[in-house]
């Protein structure tokens, strides 16, 4: 069980080292990749204000944003996808599994067909809304049921399915383009954000994601067993209630202003779990940079691919989680029927 | 069999009624089912309102009746193949699977030396088979949640494919996704010939299997002691769900749900005999199609919505209390 072995502090800084510069490094890839591709002198010129050509409009108004968010959003996905692995114990879970993705996509939709005249800054609160009554109705029809893992996870897929169709009954419904703007969005692109989006969300995932890294050792004691934990001081109940709280408002934030991008909040924290170890405090960190690293190379792939043309960030980390969810799947049935 | 002929019954009941209903809303209110009358008694001088009635409101009438038989047969075969009541052509991810293969078949012309049908069918097999082999293949025992699951996998992969190939292509993301939740708005009549041959196909190969399936819902052991191979029931069974949704899936696009609804609510009918569950499945299907194209003529949006949006608002929630309640999960 990888899960149990902790990596030793001085691995952990040669990852985390390696983690950041790849993420630096990806960052200034997405400045200079799009539709117009800027060198990489350019580029220095602008951000450092040094004399020369600069493009001041294009970097800092179009796609400095994009990278602020998709750093955001990254994060916070691959801590909601932790947080919600480590108190269901479920490999399969994530945000887009318990439903929390589909709710906050369709409460963004039917606030923006109900009440268009709302501002950017009513989107996380409406989006967090969304999320909570899909991820409310999932886990506790699976407590309610007493259901296994798999179980769960089908529950989540059939009540995603739910939101996703009222979504789909949204997009056609409506054909004026202010209406179907969301269209974009939706698949889970970063395309024209701009720095107001960025404004309405960094403060709550910037605090949220405080609190659970706050919350990280707490969660590694819930590991040991309620009775542990409870011997240890701490209620079991309500850490899961925090913990799965924190979880659904951190997805549905970033739902809420870029869309569903599927299966980032599923693989960060596996692949941070490979690489330092399964105790929270030292996972949640590296998920988040893995988080971010997945988006902000989504976003840039998309952008490079066939330029001007950009595929949306969310279709990308889908074509790359699912078959990475079908692995876990395979594996996790042969750890438990062999 | 008095009592079963109650529910036959009610079947055709509810398929003449949404027949009428369905010829009979539409988007100019003044034209109606005295049109038809008209159109069958006198014919020789055709009015603005019958043409109607007989170029626009007959083929999509008829095209949302034959796709509820299909879809509703291939449900029930998957559900018979997997003995899985879960399973349906969306579940599995093959609804999907046959919208990339008609994806890729046209953003490719010329590529492929087969018809873009084909493409669709091949698309559904293909994902059919990749969704049973996660699964565990051909195995005794495929695990019920497990086949779920990786048909999910596999669908948001080839929905994923999907959208990329069209983002690359042209700004025509509303178009696709008008295409992509199962639309009859543009069928015509020459859609029907095609469809039509597929249905009967559907409805004869399901007859002929019908005595199969019952074996294999004895378990495969009893079906291969009586001398029915369950394997070559699952391989035939197979590739009929897949030209079935394919071809369905290429005119129309992927409907989801239907499948899983119908096979269901017959059953709770008619029994569990697929001898009488063929023919009640093809009745339910096409009824409930054409409720559903009627009211995506009548709701309020002003807009028509496609068919595969009531569908589905039809079809998830009933998806949600079977994944809570159905008992033959296992795990």
């Amino acid at each position: 069980m990888s899960a149990l072995i902790s990596s030793s502090l001085q691995q952990r800084s040669v990852i985390y080292l390696i983690l950041l510069s790849a993420l630096v490094l990806s960052c200034i890839w997405g400045l200079k990749i799009g539709a117009i591709a800027i060198s990489p002198q350019v580029l220095a010129n602008t951000l450092f204000n040094l004399d020369g050509p600069q493009q001041k409009y294009i970097l800092l108004t179009s796609r400095a944003p994009r990278i602020v968010l998709a750093l955001l959003t990254g994060g916070a996905l691959a801590i909601a996808g932790s947080l919600i692995q480590a108190v269901i114990r479920n490999p399969l879970a994530s945000p887009k599994v318990v439903g929390i993705n589909s709710g906050a996509a369709f409460a963004t939709c039917l606030m923006i067909a109900l009440f268009p005249t709302m501002t950017l800054t009513n989107i996380p609160v409406v989006a967090t809304l969304g999320g909570a009554l899909a991820a409310t109705i999932v886990l506790l029809g699976a407590h309610w049921r007493g259901l296994s893992p798999v179980r769960l996870a089908l529950v989540g897929v059939a009540v995603g399915m739910l939101f996703d169709s009222g979504v789909d009954f949204y997009l056609v419904a409506n054909t004026s383009p202010e209406k179907a703007a969301p269209m974009m969005w939706l698949t889970g692109s970063l395309w024209s954000r701009t720095w107001s989006h960025v404004e309405a969300v960094w403060l709550p995932i910037v605090l949220l994601s405080g609190l659970a890294f706050s919350l990280s050792y707490q969660l590694d004691i819930l590991r040991l067993g309620d009775e542990t934990a409870i011997g240890l001081g701490q209620r079991p109940a309500l850490m899961r209630f925090i913990a799965l709280l924190t979880a659904t408002v951190l997805a549905s934030i970033s739902v809420g202003v870029v869309g569903v991008l599927g299966f980032v909040g599923l693989m960060a924290p596996h692949m941070a779990t490979r690489l330092v170890g399964g105790q929270t405090r030292h996972m949640l960190p590296c998920a988040m940079l893995v988080g971010m690293l997945l988006v902000v190379l989504a976003d840039c792939v998309g952008r490079a691919l066939a330029p001007p043309i950009e595929v949306s960030a969310g279709v990308l980390t889908a074509l790359f989680g699912a078959p990475f969810f079908i692995v876990l799947m395979l594996k996790s049935d042969r750890e438990t029927t062999g | 069999m008095i009592v079963k002929s109650f529910q036959w019954l009610t079947l055709l009941v509810a398929l003449l009624l949404g027949a009428v209903l369905s010829l009979h809303v539409g988007g100019r209110a003044d034209v109606g089912i005295a049109d038809l009358l008209a159109v069958i008694t006198h014919w020789d001088s055709p009015s603005l309102s019958q043409s109607i009635m007989v170029d626009i409101r007959l083929p999509r009438t008829l095209i949302a009746g034959l796709l509820g038989i299909n879809m509703g047969l291939s449900g029930l075969i998957l559900q018979a193949i997997t003995r899985n009541n879960l399973a349906s052509p969306s579940i599995l991810g093959i609804n999907q699977g046959a919208a990339l293969g008609m994806t890729l078949a046209i953003m490719l012309p010329g590529f492929f030396p087969i018809a873009d049908e084909a493409m669709a069918v091949l698309g559904a097999l293909f994902a059919g088979i990749l969704t049973f082999s996660f699964a565990g293949g051909l195995r005794a025992k495929v695990s019920p949640l497990r086949l779920i699951l990786s048909g999910v996998a596999v669908g948001a992969f080839s929905f994923a494919m999907v959208r990329f190939s069209f983002t690359l292509d042209d700004e025509v993301s509303r178009d696709v996704i008008l295409w992509t939740t199962g639309d009859v708005a543009g069928v015509r009549w020459h859609d029907t010939p095609l469809l039509l041959a597929l249905s009967l196909f559907g409805i004869i190969a399901s007859v002929l299997l019908a005595h199969r399936f019952n074996l294999l819902a004895l378990g495969e052991a009893a079906s291969q002691g009586v001398g029915a191979n369950p394997h070559i029931t699952l391989v035939l069974g197979a590739l009929i769900a897949a030209t079935l949704t394919g071809i369905s899936v290429s005119v129309a696009g992927p409907i989801a749900f239907v499948g899983l609804v119908i096979p269901h609510l017959c059953r709770a009918m008619i029994g569990s005999n697929h001898r009488q569950l063929v023919p009640a499945v093809a009745l339910g299907g096409a009824a409930l199609m054409l409720y559903a194209e009627a009211f995506s003529k009548i709701v309020i949006t002003g807009e028509e919505l496609p068919l595969g949006v009531i569908a589905a608002i039809i079809g998830a929630p009933y998806f949600v209390y079977q994944a809570l309640f159905s008992k033959e999960m296992g795990l």
